[in-house]
């Protein structure tokens, strides 16, 4: 695995297909990345970014191929980045990507990799697919799954639903569940949600690991207090027919959201092995 | 747990628009006001499913059309240069507020298409400027008697939305100092001199708007809806209160479910309750659709 994200510059062709690499590459910090992704930054601060190296390649008529290359620091947070979006199970590239319209993701150990080629060619295509294939290749090792996640029941589960984060902002952009932070997530509880398709019904779980039982049980207290009407064993319909049920035990917690019925709910906490 | 979801925002945007009373729209720099139909918001949607080539970009000559059209149902006149005469008078300066972000801008077409049917009303070229970051320093908007607003609609991080009330950001020195509480304030802008009273028309880009945000330039082709719509309207709420739904139900199409846009739009509802720049409620807003109608939303 390359030591400094400027060995990706190098690694990369000057030329591809008559698409020339433009140089100087843009290194960026958490201090200047706002200044490239405008409004955008905090996704990806928010997931402990490190640094970022930008690239362009350019053909006669100033067209634009973008190559984003982030070190996130580690390959959980690589991962949730890239599965922020995803929509696909694909494993073409890296330890899983997706290409849509022009734009090619993927991951790979503490990487996360963007290469933009938009409105997309089949000719700009075949360049993003070459240029992914070699940073891919350039990354020698890979990284783990974030161990959470391993904790989602695999029957049912949409695998390509699957997210990572640890801001609870980013729960509300996969499932709204409310303005505040009510678990008080942070840097240090990961969380995994999973959309779940059984007989027709779709549901979420989300599982959250805390430093301590004592932070567990508070932010589980806290779930039932503001959006399950207190409930004391946890469980609640929802105005639209539907259930949502919280589970305290150790160090985690558990909600099944927009679940069909309780029992659904009772069901799948069972099968999650802590 | 009672899930508000997008029913809370729904409830949210109907309350904060009851205080908006039936919107009179005045054309700044015009003599008169003019008057809004039953005391609504008139706001022109036009499709054309032609306005984009095989390569997604803009036709000129469809463009053009669709503008025309628009702007005649907006005025209710026979023709383009007959209704571009109501809004804009041959001694105005004239500043074409644009968004040139790289992955969707207002596009050259409109841009041109705007500036053309100007200098048709008698507009002189020298008195006309496009821009967007550099407003301030632009000599043509420092001197402007005239704004016209237009940009693409697409979800963004801070804002839920950029809007046509977003659109006027540049006019502020510093517009990070806008952003919190995703930008809940940004109708406050249009309330300073330099803008207050100027914008006599707002048009929204639907071309290929933007209705979910990722990638390292919060842009993924994916999120990008072939629309094929432009928008009219003279007032800002309104226009950015139709795309907004245009917006959430292609989200709810894509995404086969109940996705909320985070942040929350709030600043279009805002710009009505707090601000009464114009109104964020539909049933103050007489929509009036021209061209293709499948998949409208709205």
């Amino acid at each position: 695995m390359p030591e400094n994200i400027n060995v990706f510059y190098q690694l990369l062709p000057d030329t591809i297909a008559g698409w020339k690499k433009a140089d100087p590459p843009d290194l960026y910090t958490p201090g200047n990345l706002s200044t490239y992704i405008d409004g955008g930054a905090e996704l990806y601060i928010s997931y402990n970014f490190k640094n970022a190296l930008s690239m362009k390649y350019t053909d006669s008529a100033d067209n634009e191929i973008a190559v984003d290359i982030f070190d996130m620091g580690s390959a959980p947070d690589a991962f949730g980045v890239f599965a922020h979006s995803r929509e696909t199970i694909d494993d073409r590239f890296g330890q899983g990507s997706e290409y849509a319209a022009g734009l090619l993701t993927f991951w790979k150990d503490r990487y996360y990799v963007s290469i933009l080629a938009y409105p997309e060619t089949a000719e700009k295509r075949d360049i993003v697919f070459r240029l992914g294939r070699t940073i891919a290749d350039g990354i020698k090792s890979e990284g783990a799954l974030p161990p959470i996640i391993a904790l989602l029941p695999a029957e049912n589960l949409l695998p390509e639903t699957v997210r990572y984060f640890h801001h609870y902002i980013w729960l509300n952009s996969f499932y709204f569940v409310s303005n505040e932070n009510v678990l008080n997530l942070g840097n240090d509880t990961p969380a995994a949600l999973g959309k779940y398709r059984q007989d027709g019904a779709v549901f979420f779980l989300l599982v959250v690991r805390y430093p301590d039982a004592a932070r567990a049980e508070a932010a589980g207290r806290q779930f039932r207090q503001k959006l399950l009407d207190g409930a004391e064993d946890g469980m609640r319909p929802t105005e639209e027919g539907r259930w949502t049920g919280l589970q305290s035990r150790g160090d985690m917690v558990s909600i099944v959201f927009n679940a069909p019925d309780a029992s659904t709910i009772r069901a799948i906490f069972a099968k999650i092995k802590a | 747990m009672k899930p508000r979801k997008s029913i809370s925002r729904r409830q949210f945007i109907k309350s904060a628009s009851v205080a908006a009373l039936g919107t009179t729209v005045f054309l700044s720099g015009q003599e008169t006001a003019v008057p809004v139909k039953s005391g609504r918001s008139r706001v022109v949607l036009v499709r054309n499913l032609d306005v984009l080539d095989e390569n997604g970009n803009p036709r000129y000559a469809v463009v053009e059309e669709m503008l025309d059209t628009g702007i005649k149902a907006l005025t209710g006149m026979p023709d383009p240069q007959s209704a571009w005469k109501t809004i804009i008078k041959p001694d105005d300066i004239v500043g074409i507020k644009n968004n040139r972000w790289p992955y969707l801008r207002t596009t050259a077409e409109v841009e041109n298409a705007i500036k053309k049917r100007m200098i048709e009303a008698g507009v002189k070229e020298a008195n006309i400027s496009v821009d967007d970051l550099g407003v301030l320093q632009n000599p043509v908007f420092q001197k402007a008697t005239a704004l016209i607003n237009a940009r693409p609609m697409r979800s963004h991080h801070w804002s839920g939305v950029g809007s046509l009330i977003k659109n006027y950001i540049m006019f502020i020195p510093e517009p990070f100092t806008i952003h919190p509480d995703s930008c809940a304030d940004l109708a406050s802008i249009w309330n300073l001199p330099v803008v207050k009273g100027k914008t006599r028309l707002n048009v929204l880009v639907m071309f290929t708007p933007q209705f979910h945000s990722f990638g390292p330039h919060s842009f993924n082709p994916k999120y990008v809806w072939k629309y094929h719509g432009l928008m009219l309207g003279f007032d800002p709420v309104a226009v950015d209160s139709t795309g907004l739904r245009i917006i959430e139900a292609i989200r709810r199409e894509y995404f086969a479910e109940e996705r909320p846009l985070n942040p929350p739009a709030k600043h279009i509802a805002i710009a009505d309750s707090k601000y009464h720049l114009g109104t964020a409620d539909p049933q103050k807003i007489e929509l009036i659709k021209i061209g293709y109608d499948k998949e409208s939303f709205v």
